[in-house]
């Protein structure tokens, strides 16, 4: 109601502006009329048809005084697409100093090794539990060998190599839950040798025509096999090498 | 609107031409204003040249208005308007004395007497009111330019034009129905 009465108001008060009488306008809106009336009679008081204007010579001399004040303003103009580019060029040879491109390269030389490290740690973490054919796997066996590298004594080396293929059985053993097929290898005794069917570790590994066989490997000697191991559990030789 | 901002944009590179026109286009509109508030020639003359020369000072100092010219010198023109009222310690009439004498308002001779109430009158306002009440009637702005130049809805400038000519009504001697 009230939003209702400001707009008809205001409606009102253009009319007045544009020189119609008031009585005409309230003759328009009856219903609001009275309380119209002393609104749209404040209205006619404020609308002065004589505004007072600054005397001209006042208005002068405040104009000259501005205008001192102005010419006093330093230029400053836009500067040109050359002075633009020449400034870049300025502060790129600033930034060309020997010390200060040596800091820059060494800075970003060491944060991007420390972000390589941190990226390669946190993977290998993530890697650890992956098994052959996943995607992460071949960075576990990256890190593995990375250990076999490190300058350790020989019981210590040995104590690796021997969880690393602990690790591979394993591997075997969950590829072999998951129905997946996989290329692996691992270490272990030759437990029985037929013509094509040996026992390797109590698993029984086939040996295709174009198997490869490294050394002469007798039952009882410790062998290290590459091959595959299909959905059915099956596991074909490709190479077994005496260790 | 275009012209306002490329006049803007010659302001902000201390164009003299500019700034002259600046001057010449909007002295006599922020005087308007001004004087509305005060009711006071020579104040709001001197005040209104301070909008300008302040606007100078801006320039020197690197701090040209930015988006709107002419909301920037209201802005300014406000509160100078706004401090003047405000410490300018005055003696002026009562309402009351300056109606004690007149004779009927029906004659069309006494209109202009209503003027000075109704100055008087307009300082009992609310700041916002005064504004609305300078920018409309002193101005001729309409809702949406004064809602623009004082940042509020056009609702709330028409709520706040209404409840000023209310007060004002209040404050006038009775109308003649007549």
């Amino acid at each position: 109601m009230n939003e209702q009465f400001e707009s008809i108001l205001d409606e009102c008060i253009s009319a007045l502006q544009a020189g119609i009488p008031l009585e005409e306008i309230l003759a328009e809106v009856p219903d609001y009329a009275t309380e119209l009336r002393p609104l749209l009679y404040a209205a006619m008081v404020l609308a002065d048809p004589n505004p007072v204007l600054v005397p001209t010579e006042l208005k002068t001399a405040l104009r000259s005084e501005y205008l001192k004040q102005v010419s006093t303003l330093p230029d400053t103009k836009r500067p040109t697409l050359n002075e633009k580019a020449q400034a870049i060029y300025h502060i790129i040879r600033r930034r060309l100093t020997y010390k200060i491109v040596l800091n820059d390269l060494i800075t970003i030389t060491v944060t991007a090794i420390l972000t390589l490290t941190m990226a390669t740690l946190i993977l290998m973490v993530v890697a650890k539990d992956s098994i052959p054919g996943d995607l992460l796997y071949s960075l576990k066996r990256l890190s593995e060998n990375v250990q076999l590298l490190l300058p350790l004594n020989e019981s210590r080396q040995k104590e690796l190599q021997q969880t690393f293929n602990e690790q591979r059985l394993t591997e075997i053993e969950q590829l072999m839950q998951q129905n997946r097929v996989a290329v692996v290898e691992f270490s272990g005794v030759l437990e029985r040798k037929g013509e094509k069917l040996w026992i390797i570790e109590g698993y029984a590994v086939l040996l295709p025509e174009n198997v490869t066989i490294e050394g002469q490997p007798q039952e009882g000697n410790l062998v290290h096999v590459m091959g595959l191991l299909r959905a059915n559990h099956t596991l074909v030789a490709d190479t077994i090498s005496t260790k | 609107m275009n012209d306002e901002l490329s006049l803007l944009e010659r302001i902000q590179q201390h164009d003299q031409e500019a700034l002259t026109e600046v001057y010449d286009l909007y002295f006599d509109q922020i005087y308007r204003y001004i004087y509305f508030r005060l009711h006071e020639t020579d104040a709001a003359a001197d005040l209104t040249s301070e909008v300008f020369l302040a606007l100078v000072v801006a320039l020197k100092a690197d701090k040209p208005p930015r988006t709107s010219l002419v909301g920037w010198l209201y802005t300014v023109a406000r509160n100078l308007a706004a401090d003047y009222i405000k410490h300018k310690s005055r003696t002026v009439p009562l309402v009351d004395e300056l109606i004690a004498d007149d004779p009927p308002l029906s004659d069309q001779a006494h209109w202009t007497q209503l003027i000075p109430i109704m100055k008087q009158s307009l300082r009992k306002l609310t700041e916002e009111q005064q504004d609305v009440i300078a920018l409309r009637f002193g101005q001729g702005l309409s809702l949406a330019e004064t809602a623009n130049l004082l940042k509020k809805s056009i609702g709330a400038i028409k709520a706040s034009q209404h409840r000023a000519l209310a007060s004002l009504a209040r404050l006038m001697p009775e109308v003649d129905n007549e």
